[in-house]
């Protein structure tokens, strides 16, 4: 019960409204970045977002399903990624919800914690399904790991230990600029707007 | 503004007319058996014995090798690459040079690898191709999905190609104000910002009114939903659906028997 | 009972300390077509949004006083109730698409699904509204890939088809060019004539002068006139709460300064009686 109602409570119509814009924000920034050709992904900017202003469960939603569109749309082999971009959502609303997405240096520590989710729960997809090889520019680290003699779950874990960081650190930071330049009273039709405000 | 919405093609074929449901359950029972069945040439067997002569049954054959191909061969040929040369059980060397080695363990895994990726993408290929994605969602919140999930993709679908129309239109307003797009990287991250703020924001500031609109249309009021598009099934389908699970069940049985002894 | 009731209403946006509406009366009759008017943020909106329950079930807030609406109260039914009464149609027509569906037509039948109506009586009824909002050439479009005007005779449509007893329009011309904007008003007269209740934010008081029955002017949050076209928007103290008035009405106010327009004649709204007037004094 305790549980349905925490899930219930992140939901209202503009949490539904809300989340096809967050991932397009996420499809789009993604699409820029990777064209700019920036050394991080920030294709989670939005999902951040949502997590922080309707909730842990909204959050995780919108992180998978950013990864069910992005397959559909733009590349299939996104789609065994998603459990990743869900702990992203999940990771950043429960930091929201315990006043960690105030101020700015708590946020850093958002962007730690969400990092080091994202890179626990990649390393078995990255391991199982690609044999740790994936087509990105960090296999070079993981193939490296490997020939100093590592085995292979510990050099991908720790290669996505090494990446991560930049990563999830600027997607949260932007998603806090994002909401700084939001009024009050917009953010307050939101589920969880006591998570930004003190 | 790009109008295309998904992988979809609508054509008229036999493969489009069949129930959305019964083609989801086809990718993911192919998947399970290009993951968990025998062998290591089952996945390429169900490529060219299953989903090659679909696509064309599906009308939709050229798109279906191009889009793979497109997606697919840098992937492929960084697997096969780094897998041959890197793969820690290798110890058969084919060839060497410099401090390289390249072991037939590592392109055996490598081939595994590719040919059971190649087949969960086209699979996955497939329904979107042949499949309306409304036409998914609408068959899925008939069978029991929550309307707002399949609100929430849908909405999404239509909401992505205007923000990238509005992407382009901003960047072209900043290109011709003179704002640097290009060169160095602190100039590039620059850049990024005059125009990811603008566009965040001026989607933002829509969803207010958005959610007004669809509480007018009562889309929250605890009725059940009746659906406009009829999407037929038939009994035949039922039941192949029904076999497909059951092979499925069947071969990750098989695996796990398999890992016990 | 009269079909709208707002007795001694006081509404608080939340976090605001002014009143957005303060201490309002108004009663509307079945079949009346009443047009707000008003400065930018009078309350045209706030009004509005009273009326089809949004305040306060959407916007929170505090709202004193009493209010029913067809015979629902606030207070006691929810969203729910309303939105199958009272019919909201607002500014932005870009804004009122669900998104969720690929065809005008889908588009319209989206309330009808959330509404539980059967397939079958559901197309009868979107083919009927079609008709009768004169969008047969969109219905196979995407709703996207269409003008403001085009969009906002979807919106309606949408809203129309969903059968309320009363119709509430928040400006709806406003974001629109001069053609969407008659096909638009076009929609709304045949409403009108076929006696549907509306009430209707709207500037243009050319426009209003010649179809509701009755105004009620709006400044800061208070009604400071309500009654006939011509005896609201006649009223010399209009332009004082920044509303515009008929551009007949200028016309006339010169006229009559300058000697040219009968002095026991009212001053004219509409173009018909502007025209009278003046063929009054040649006379
Ligand atoms: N969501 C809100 N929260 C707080 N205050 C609001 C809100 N919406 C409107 N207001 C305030 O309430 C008052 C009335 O606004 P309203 O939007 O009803 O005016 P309006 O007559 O519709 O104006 P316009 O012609 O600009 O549409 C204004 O002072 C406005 O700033
Ligand atoms: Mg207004």
């Amino acid at each position: 019960m305790k549980l349905i109602n925490s899930i219930k409570r992140d939901f209202n119509t503009m949490t539904l409204v809300m989340i096809p814009v967050a991932i397009a924000i996420n499809v789009v920034i993604g699409q820029i970045v990777a064209l700019l050709k920036l050394p991080v992904y920030l294709d989670s900017i939005g999902t951040v977002l949502v997590a922080a202003i309707c909730g842990p469960w909204a959050g995780a939603l919108t992180g998978t399903l950013s990864n069910i569109i992005w397959g559909l749309l733009v590349d299939p082999n996104a789609l065994p990624w998603f459990p990743v971009a869900l702990f992203i959502g999940f990771v950043a609303g429960w930091c929201a919800v315990a006043g960690l997405f105030r101020t700015w240096w708590k946020v850093i520590i958002t962007g730690i914690l969400v990092a080091l989710a994202a890179a626990t729960v990649s390393t078995p997809i990255q391991v199982y399904l690609y044999g740790g090889i994936t087509a990105s520019g960090s296999s070079f680290i993981t193939a490296f790991l490997l020939q100093t003699g590592r085995d292979l779950i510990t050099a991908v874990l720790s290669t996505n230990f090494l990446v991560e960081p930049i990563d999830k650190i600027a997607t949260c930071l932007l998603a806090f600029a994002i909401i700084k330049g939001l009024s009050t009273r917009y953010l307050a039709r939101f589920p969880r707007p006591e998570n930004i405000t003190m | 503004m790009p109008d295309r919405l998904s992988f979809f093609i609508p054509r008229e074929s036999r493969v489009h007319s069949l129930n959305p449901l019964t083609k989801l359950a086809l990718a993911f029972s192919l998947i399970i058996l290009a993951f968990f069945g025998p062998g290591l040439f089952l996945p390429v067997a169900l490529y060219f014995f299953v989903l090659v002569p679909l696509s064309l049954l599906g009308k939709v054959g050229k798109e279906f090798l191009q889009t793979s191909f497109r997606l697919l061969l840098p992937l492929f040929a960084f697997l096969f690459v780094m897998q041959s040369l890197f793969y820690p059980g290798g110890e058969t060397v084919i060839f060497s040079f410099w401090i390289f080695s390249a072991t037939s363990e590592g392109v055996v895994f490598a081939f595994r690898t590719a040919t059971r990726i190649l087949v969960m993408v086209s699979s996955f290929l497939l329904l979107l191709l042949t499949t309306h994605p409304s036409t998914l969602m609408n068959d899925l919140s008939r069978r029991g999905v929550p309307a707002s999930l399949s609100y929430i993709i849908t909405s999404t679908l239509q909401i992505i190609p205007q923000m990238q129309a509005r992407a382009v239109t901003i960047q072209d307003a900043q290109r011709s104000r003179g704002l640097d797009t290009g060169g160095n990287l602190i100039n590039r991250i620059r850049s990024l910002l005059p125009l990811v703020g603008p566009l965040v924001f001026s989607s933002l500031v829509d969803v207010e009114e958005r959610a007004i609109a669809i509480e007018a249309r009562a889309f929250t009021l605890p009725v059940k939903k009746t659906s406009l598009i009829d999407i037929p099934d038939s009994r035949g389908e039922a039941v192949l659906r029904w076999v497909m699970a059951a092979l499925s069940l069947m071969t990750i049985g098989y695996r796990i028997w398999l890992s016990l002894n | 009972m009269a079909l709208i009731e707002l007795k001694n209403l006081t509404y608080h946006y939340p976090l605001t300390n002014s009143p957005a509406l303060q201490d309002l009366d108004l009663e509307v009759q079945e079949g009346e077509f009443l047009a707000i008017v008003g400065a930018n943020g009078a309350g045209k909106s706030t009004l509005c949004y009273t009326i089809s329950g949004f305040i306060p079930h959407f916007f929170k807030g505090e709202l004193a006083g009493s209010v029913s609406v067809a015979g629902i109260d606030p207070t006691k039914a929810g969203l729910g109730e309303f939105v199958q009464k009272v019919g909201l149609v607002f500014q932005n027509p870009f804004n009122q698409i669900s998104g969720s569906k690929f065809t005008v037509y889908e588009e319209i039948a989206f309330g009808l699904e959330n509404l539980g109506i059967d397939p079958a009586e559901m197309r009868e009824r979107v083919d009927e509204i079609i008709r009768l909002t004169r969008i047969e050439d969109l219905k196979d479009r995407s709703p996207y890939a269409l003008s403001g005007g085009q969009q906002q005779r979807v919106a309606l449509a949408s809203i129309l088809v969903m059968r309320p007893q009363i119709l509430v329009l928040d400006e709806p011309t406003s974001q629109l060019d001069p053609i969407g904007s008659q096909e638009v008003f076009q929609v709304i007269k045949d409403m009108a004539l076929q006696g549907m209740t509306i009430i209707m934010a709207e500037h243009k008081v050319e426009w209003v002068a010649e179809f509701a029955d009755r105004i009620l002017a709006l400044s800061a949050g208070q009604a400071i006139k309500l009654g006939t076209p011509r005896e609201v928007l006649g009223s010399p103290e209009l332009p004082e709460h920044g509303i515009g008035i008929s551009r007949y009405t200028q016309v006339a106010r010169k006229a009559l300064q300058a000697g040219l327009w009968p002095e026991k004649r009212s001053m004219p709204v509409t173009l018909d009686e502007c025209v009278q007037g003046f063929q009054e004094i040649i006379a």
